[in-house]
């Protein structure tokens, strides 16, 4: 029941939206789906916290990280579908769209959202494939709804490279499956998978996990494949770049987790892990230098997006306490990235720029924004104490027993993270604020979300409900 | 059984040379058909079954994808080039001679040791499999090389028939199902594809991607 609801509701919202002639109706209808979702999503985390994986037929299957990823996507989805309305309303006030286009933008949204959840809960391979690849049919059209050559741009690099990263993913696919071909059982599936392991050509399974990684790995933002995720995630609307930060590289991670157990089980995890320390490795580097000399807000956060996923990425290739933290930095990233996005968009509908040095003086421009902000920014630099400084701290502590070097490279880059952070931050949040920006009181549906997903982080950043800290524990039994 | 294999073979050199051709190919209209050649093979090579075992739902798996391949997917792209006038594709990165050497390259690889292991997961067809992996990576050199918007669009699909011609002869199709929920899936990218062709092409009134630089900052 729960998974119907979950999955059912927002292609529900969706449908609703393509018939719907008002706009208070098409807002209704997904902020109700999102709830629904929500309540269902938590129903079904609660349950496989209690009773283990989830499996209500062959094609469907929630474990431990699965229950999380859906959690997050329902939590940050229904923030998002709130932040969307008084987002998109404002945007209508000002003349940058109309009904048609919001109209438009939440068939998409919903969409999006239900293929994300598709992907996190299916059990087999290819319909997670399917559920990503549709991801990037629902989003390219959200990537470009200004119509502006920039936004075209950036949308048709995000669909042709990630097509291309999809279809290698696809192929790697693939290859797992002789697991099954030449082994005893017929269903394609994660466990079947698991169980058949053994089947694979040690080579076989190797280079399968290579386009797993590299096809999955675009999607999920790591570097050198992430050339896309700049242009993307800073030229959609502001919703759907938390989203796409917050969510889309999380789920896309799922996939390699999942090929990566296998893997491990048919060569060990020494291969997989190496790979997913030096992937790892080179986003946190590469995105350190960039945010260093960033000039654009939304780009910036975008690039720090690599890193995180590349800090994940390094947790997960270290094992052991590093994938621990690495399940709790998704967790943390996806509610701070979101919180930054959607942050991001109060500022854009302020001062019409996404150029940092078009804005100043923030504090007294838009206070309550600024204050999230701030805590958005100490918590994705790693401050105490947010529940970044403690994942970043296990992962570094797990990495310098094992890879010394690497973990020495990660921490300097940190550093030079952390500079670029702050100074571009003060940067926004002091200074004289340029005349013609209005300094109006800010809408507390703007606000709102913002607040739900603060809770959130700083809640879990100081203290893990038992039910929620089992799914993490178990998880990690598997995902290790 | 012997004329079977025949038939195979001449399906797969097909859909190989296609996959070359293109390469050389200066016309839209030219890419458009050898695309439409390298699906009808596909879509042949996948009404393979039905000759030792009938079934309607592999009979209509295999329309579908003919369908969509080769009848629906070639119609789209053949409008769009109509509407806007777009007869000649954009340049290359690399000229003819360059290109041709890196394609020989490439199929070379093919031989190498990681390639020719991937290729023995079925002994049987590991010639016609080593054909399948060059297809894959001479249209991945296709969406690279090639500056047209829709060159690049069929370089993928080109790199999707390589991946499908290999899954058909190393025994990895998957169930009906989830082939019709692949082509599905198919469809709405060539739609979606066709749609960004169609507004790029508005917005910068070429469909050159080297045109494409708003997003330098």
């Amino acid at each position: 029941m729960e998974l119907i609801l979950i999955i059912g509701s927002p292609i529900i919202a969706s449908i609703a939206n393509f018939f719907s002639k008002k706009r208070k109706a098409c807002e209704t209808a997904t902020i109700i789906t999102g709830a629904i979702a929500l309540i269902a999503a938590v129903s079904a985390a609660l349950k496989v916290s209690s009773g283990g994986t989830y499996s209500p037929n062959d094609y469907f299957s929630i474990d431990a990280l699965g229950a999380i990823i859906i959690t997050l996507i329902a939590f940050i989805g229904f923030a998002a579908a709130l932040y969307s309305v008084s987002y998109l309303k404002k945007e209508t006030a000002k003349g940058i769209i109309d009904f048609e286009k919001t109209r438009l933008y939440f068939i998409l949204f919903n969409l999006f959202i239900a293929a994300m959840f598709l992907a996190a809960s299916t059990s087999n391979p290819i319909i997670m494939w399917i559920a990503i690849e549709a991801t990037t049919l629902s989003t390219a059209f959200l990537i470009s709804f200004y119509n502006k050559p920039s936004a075209m741009e950036a949308a048709w690099k995000y669909l042709i490279i990630n097509s291309i990263g999809l279809l290698l993913g696809f192929f790697g696919t693939l290859l797992f499956y002789t697991a099954l071909t030449h082994g005893q059982s017929a269903v394609f599936s994660w466990d079947s998978l698991l169980l058949n392991a053994k089947n694979l050509d040690p080579m076989v399974a190797k280079i399968a996990f290579i386009f797993i990684l590299v096809g999955y790995g675009t999607k999920t933002g790591l570097a050198p494949m992430h050339t896309w995720l700049p242009d993307a995630h800073s030229k959609a609307p502001a919703p759907i770049s938390g989203l796409l930060s917050g969510l889309l590289l999380n789920v896309a991670m799922l996939a390699i987790l999942r090929f990566k157990v296998v893997a491990d089980a048919a060569v060990g995890s020494q291969f997989s892990g190496n790979l997913l320390i030096w992937f790892g490795l080179i986003s946190i580097v590469l995105a350190s230098f960039i945010i260093l000399v960033q000039k654009n807000y939304k780009r910036l956060l975008a690039y720090s997006s690599i890193e995180n996923m590349g800090i994940a990425a390094l947790g997960f290739g270290l094992g052991g306490i590093g994938a621990f933290a690495a399940i709790l930095h998704i967790i943390y990233h996806a509610l701070a990235k979101s919180l930054l996005f959607f942050s991001s968009g109060n500022i854009f509908l302020r001062y019409s720029s996404t150029k940092i040095a078009k804005v100043k003086g923030m504090l007294t421009v838009i206070p309550a924004t600024s204050l999230v902000f701030v805590i958005g920014f100490l918590t994705i630099i790693g401050v105490p104490p947010f529940g970044i400084f403690m994942t970043k701290f296990y992962i570094l502590s797990a990495g310098l027993k094992t890879h010394p070097i690497q973990s020495i490279v990660a921490l300097v880059a940190f550093a030079i993270i952390f500079i670029g952070f702050l100074t571009h931050a003060s940067s926004m949040l002091f200074g004289n604020a340029p005349e013609e920006i209005s300094k109006e009181k800010e809408n507390k549906w703007a606000i709102i979300p913002l607040i739900i997903l603060i809770t959130a982080l700083v809640i879990l950043s100081v203290y893990l409900p038992p039910s929620f800290k089992a799914l993490i524990d178990s998880a990690l039994t598997k995902y290790q | 059984m012997t004329d079977y294999s025949s038939l195979q073979s001449l399906m797969i050199a097909a859909i190989f040379l296609s996959a070359v051709l293109l390469h050389l190919t200066k016309k839209n209209s030219s890419a458009i058909l050898l695309y439409f050649i390298q699906s009808l093979a596909i879509g042949i090579l996948l009404f393979r079954p039905l000759a030792e075992n009938f079934s309607l739902i592999i009979l209509l798996m295999a329309g579908l994808t003919l369908a969509i391949k080769a009848v629906i997917a070639p119609l789209f792209f053949l409008r769009l080039v109509k509407r806007h006038q777009l007869k000649f594709s954009a340049s290359t990165y690399l000229n003819t001679p360059l290109t041709l050497i890196v394609i020989a390259a490439l199929a070379a690889l093919t031989n190498s040791r990681i390639f020719s292991h991937i290729a023995s997961i079925e002994p049987a067809s590991q010639k016609i499999l080593s054909l399948a992996i060059a297809v894959v990576l001479v249209s991945f050199f296709l969406i690279i090389n090639r500056k047209g918007a829709i060159s690049q669009i069929i370089g993928i699909l080109s790199l999707e028939n390589g991946i499908v011609a290999f899954a058909l002869f190393s025994g990895l199709e998957q169930s009906p199902a989830l082939q019709i929920g692949i082509m599905f899936d198919l469809l709405v990218w060539v739609i979606i594809a066709a749609v960004f062709i169609s507004m790029i092409y508005k917005q910068f009134g070429s469909l050159d991607v080297t045109e494409l630089k708003h997003l330098k900052e």
